[in-house]
């Protein structure tokens, strides 16, 4: 059999795992990337458990004060920097290649170690459990609690954290390197960037936030383990350090974090939004200003997470906080009307959507509280602020995540998902999401602090808290329908097809699964819609060429 | 044709009419069961009792108002629109193909600028009421938070925290909680509080004061705050509101407000008080009348107990010790990188500390001088891992 360069002999595979693990292929790298997500989805859910379990009832049931410790901190380590930050970038991974018509990342082997270094974050960051005992000062891991054992009676754990960090921070960067370097100079001809899909813009703008703002938490997190490991000095005041440093190093990173775990998160809402309304994104160049605005104004808010310290300029990170309310707000808006008079679709895809505007919104307003520097005295560091942050990267990026895997799944796999289960798992969701989240609003505004283990039984934050709980566990039930979709659906599902959504872009112009070299032929690319475009020619735009 | 046009309009005309008929019942149940009333009340912060918080709370009003107007007009137009634009059947053509309205843009660019240059500028204005520090205040009070407790050091008119020659405070108060610990304010005074912390960021946060600021090492923070003249014999729950380690939800402190004379005569009386007995040791040190006794010595030698941790457990349970003579427990931590001290209790796990050891973590021994003790029994833990326990028998 005649085999050319481009397409390697089948004796090469030496089994389907070897193929797995030693892969260049950005489509399996991107599906491996959500599989691992997935995987630390579930130790930070099962983490949240423990921690709702513990607030259930006043009164310490299962854990230690230093376990509880543990578990927030741990919850939120792996939540942010292994479940959300990868889950969108194995997305990026998968799509954005085929979006832009190219047939790889640009450099496929950088590809498979920024993959690979994530599982190995992890295990680090699990070795933890087995060594002593986590880091337990906070995802924050403000100075001088992280600073040494004493304080937060955190032992190895806490170095092990700095560095699973690290590499999930250098993972992130060649990561970055390798989305610019793509979308720069791997679109296909006609696939100018004024008609890359939306997606692909917010990968683009997540990927220079996250190659400006790593190194500075990296140098943050080396700076923490010299204090803590050989007598330096950066932030413990007792040798003359400045624990405010920290935080301004930190927050410089951590700020814009927070946009990318909500910025391709919008893009995949602005993919499913067109597709399932027949109708083109509304205002399509806005929302591309919009979202460079975000990211932009996020590299000038991120002091507003220390409003109380007293140590920031406080009238300036006020306005600009209050500011990114605006292209926020653009997003919103262009949203709505792109549903507007358009032949709505429900299918579980726009469901999630739908809970990702209808929350996210919610998320976006109670922002604005924060932005409010006295009305922000009185909220920060309550449950209020835990409210916030998991309405704006649940219900906004979780809710999300779930919109854009039940929309690429066919892509992925050939295979369609089942619309009750998912429609079973949207309803559960959403109302557990709501029912652990939004008491937190009236703990907070009562004044319950965050990150305490205990309470009193005469605070009267009793209730709240239970019910906050019994949400918790109803978020863990709706995983059941979801897993059970996903086996039933590759084992028995549907096959897709090509193009099973009508979509607009240019993954559907392959076949399900792509070949791995992506495409055979592609459309021509006249607008940000091709595929609609070869659909409806009397409609299309002019040929360029 | 007509008929089966005007069902098509006569379903979602009956959705409608339900859902309002929904609607009405779930708000008039709301509202005369009161739960509506409670409900909106639990989104807005406690009544302030100080003047800066009452102004915050004005403010809170303001910002809750607009979110709530833009919540449900944004939140009302994405349902309707979900609602009203679903696919039906005859939805075989393509929809009008909008690409957007640069008009529209702009209103939905400026209007929402408009709003937050608004929230921007009042939030500004009651900042400058809020966080404030005067050179003049009345009542001068440092506060020290250290793990895991508050310390309310009351000081002179004359205090200044960046002169050079350290002041000493009139009195230390030195029990966080309690009818007779805890921070204690005149109402109607300016007072001014210093935040210092010895250890780790602290924050100070009383809900009712709808403030918090944070007690950072290294740095001192203050600010000016008046009670409310009406509030003088309230009790306010304070609390840390800043993870500061293990022992973090046990940094609770009780804020008492008082009328100016009887804060002037409760201090003045506290004064008396300290003065007349000299001051208490600082936690955890042993009692002013032993010192390090040199070992071998015939008068009091004192008792040197052993304890280790070993598996996140105490190898021994029981501790037996002579009463009113020094007791130092030298203390084997064998569980490596893993945290233990020794905390002992008066009685029951609980109760009064009569001494907490220092964390620290294995593989390493410390040696604690808890001082003598009166006879009784004394239960302790490893204040880490709360289901370490032992107690130490003192006849």
């Amino acid at each position: 059999m005649a085999t050319t360069t481009l397409t390697p002999a089948a004796s090469s595979y030496r089994s389907g795992l070897y193929d797995w693990v030693t892969t260049t292929d950005h489509k399996k790298i991107g599906i491996m990337y959500v599989i691992n997500s997935f995987i630390f989805f579930f130790v930070g859910g099962v983490l949240a458990l423990a921690v709702r379990s513990e607030l259930a009832f006043p009164g310490m049931q299962i854990l230690t004060p230093l376990g509880y410790n543990e578990s927030f901190t741990m919850h939120a380590t792996f939540m942010i920097f292994l479940f959300v930050i990868p889950m969108l970038a194995g997305f990026g991974n998968y799509v954005v290649p085929l979006q832009i018509g190219a047939p790889d990342m640009a450099f496929p082997r950088i590809n498979a170690l920024s993959l690979w270094m994530l599982p190995l974050a992890g295990i680090l960051l699990l070795s933890g459990f087995l060594t002593g005992g986590t880091a337990a000062a906070g995802w924050t891991s403000y100075a001088p609690l992280s600073e040494d054992h004493a304080l937060a009676a955190t032992g190895a754990g806490q170095d092990l954290w700095i560095v699973a960090l690290i590499l999930i921070g250098t993972s992130s960067i060649l990561g970055a390197v390798n989305f610019l370097v793509t979308i720069f100079k791997m679109r296909a001809p006609g696939m100018t960037l004024f008609r890359m899909p939306i997606m692909v813009w917010t990968v683009l703008v997540t990927s220079v936030l996250v190659l400006m703002a790593t190194p500075v938490i990296t140098s943050a997190l080396i700076m923490l383990f010299i204090d803590r490991n050989y007598g330096g000095a950066f932030f413990d005041p007792r040798v003359g350090g400045d624990p405010i440093l920290y935080q301004n190093v930190f927050w410089f990173y951590s700020h814009p974090a927070v946009y990318v775990m909500i910025l391709p998160a919008m893009g995949m809402i602005s993919e499913i939004l067109p597709v399932f309304s027949r109708k083109p994104l509304f205002g399509y160049k806005a929302f591309i200003f919009a979202t460079a605005a975000i990211g932009a104004l996020g590299f000038s808010v991120w002091a507003h997470h220390m409003f109380t310290t007293g140590a920031v300029y406080l009238p300036f990170f006020s306005l600009m906080t209050f500011l990114i309310a605006v292209p926020t707000g653009v997003k919103m808006f262009n949203w709505i009307f792109t549903m507007w008079r358009g032949q709505l679709m429900f299918k579980t895809p726009l469901l999630f959507a739908f809970g990702f505007l209808s929350m996210f919104l919610i998320g976006g307003i109670n922002g604005a509280f924060s932005a409010s520097v006295p009305v922000d005295f009185a909220l920060h560091d309550t449950y209020w602020v835990v409210a916030h942050l998991h309405y704006v990267l649940f219900g906004g990026s979780v809710f999300g995540i779930m919109a854009g895997f039940y929309y690429w799944f066919p892509k992925m796999t050939g295979r369609m998902m089942n619309e009750t289960l998912g429609k079973v798992q949207f309803v559960i969701m959403f109302i557990g999401f709501n029912m652990t989240f939004f008491p937190m609003h009236e703990l907070g505004l009562a004044g319950m602090p965050r990150r305490i283990a205990d309470y009193s039984s005469t605070a009267g934050w009793n209730d709240l808290n239970l019910v906050a709980t019994i949400g918790g566990f109803l978020i863990a039930l709706s995983m059941l329908p979801f897993l059970w979709n996903i086996f039933l659906s590759l084992r028995s599902g549907k096959p897709a097809g090509d193009d099973p959504w009508e979509g607009n872009t240019l993954e559907w112009a392959t076949s399900s699964p792509p070949p791995a070299y992506n495409f055979d032929r592609l459309p021509d690319i006249r607008s940000e819609r091709p595929l609609f475009d070869a659909r409806h020619p009397s409609i299309a735009p002019v040929s360029d060429h | 044709m007509s008929s089966s046009s005007s069902a098509r309009r006569s379903r979602p005309g009956l959705i409608w009419v339900a859902t309002l008929i929904v609607a009405f019942v779930v708000v008039g149940a709301l509202y005369v069961s009161g739960a509506g009333v409670r409900i909106v009340e639990s989104l807005y912060p406690p009544p302030a009792v100080t003047d800066q918080g009452a102004d915050t709370r004005e403010l809170y009003n303001v910002v809750f108002l607009i979110a709530a107007v833009i919540f449900l007009l944004v939140e009302g137009l994405l349902v309707w629109t979900i609602i009203a634009y679903r696919r039906k059947p005859t939805d075989t053509e393509l929809p009008p193909q909008t690409h957007g309205n640069s008009v529209a843009e702009i209103i939905w660019t400026v209007i929402p600028t408009l709003i937050v240059a608004f929230l921007f500028v009042i939030s500004w204005q009651t900042l400058n009421k809020v966080d404030t520090v005067t050179a003049t205040a009345e009542t001068k009070i440092r506060a020290v938070a250290g793990q895991f407790q508050w310390e309310f050091d009351y000081m002179p008119p004359t205090y200044d925290p960046l002169a050079k020659e350290p002041v000493a405070p009139l009195y230390v108060e030195y029990a966080p909680t309690g009818a007779e610990g805890g921070l204690h304010i005149p109402t109607g005074r300016t007072i001014q509080l210093y935040l210092t912390s010895p250890d780790v960021i602290h924050a100070f946060y009383v809900p009712q004061f709808l403030f918090k600021r944070d007690v950072v090492p290294g740095r001192i923070n203050a600010f000016a705050f008046n009670v409310q003249a009406d509030q003088a014999g309230q009790t306010f729950r304070g609390q840390c509101a800043e993870l500061c380690g293990i022992g973090h939800k046990d940094m609770l402190f009780d804020v008492h407000a008082m009328e100016g004379a009887a804060f002037d005569a409760w201090l003045a009386d506290k004064v008396a008080q300290a003065s007349a007995t000299p001051a208490p040791p600082p936690s955890g040190g042993p009692a002013p009348s032993g010192g390090p006794a040199p070992s071998g010595g015939a008068a009091g030698p004192g008792t040197e107990l052993a304890e280790t941790a070993q598996n996140i457990a105490f190898t021994t349970t029981e501790l037996t010790a002579p009463a009113n003579s020094p007791i130092t427990i030298k203390f084997d931590n064998q569980d490596a990188g893993t945290p233990h001290n020794i905390k002992i209790f008066k009685d029951s796990i609980g109760g009064q500390v009569v001494f907490d050891g220092k964390i620290f973590p294995g593989v390493a021994t410390e040696t604690y001088d808890v001082g003598p003790l009166a006879a009784g029994t004394y239960p302790f833990e490893c204040f880490v891992h709360q289901n370490m326990t032992g107690t130490l028998t003192v006849q």
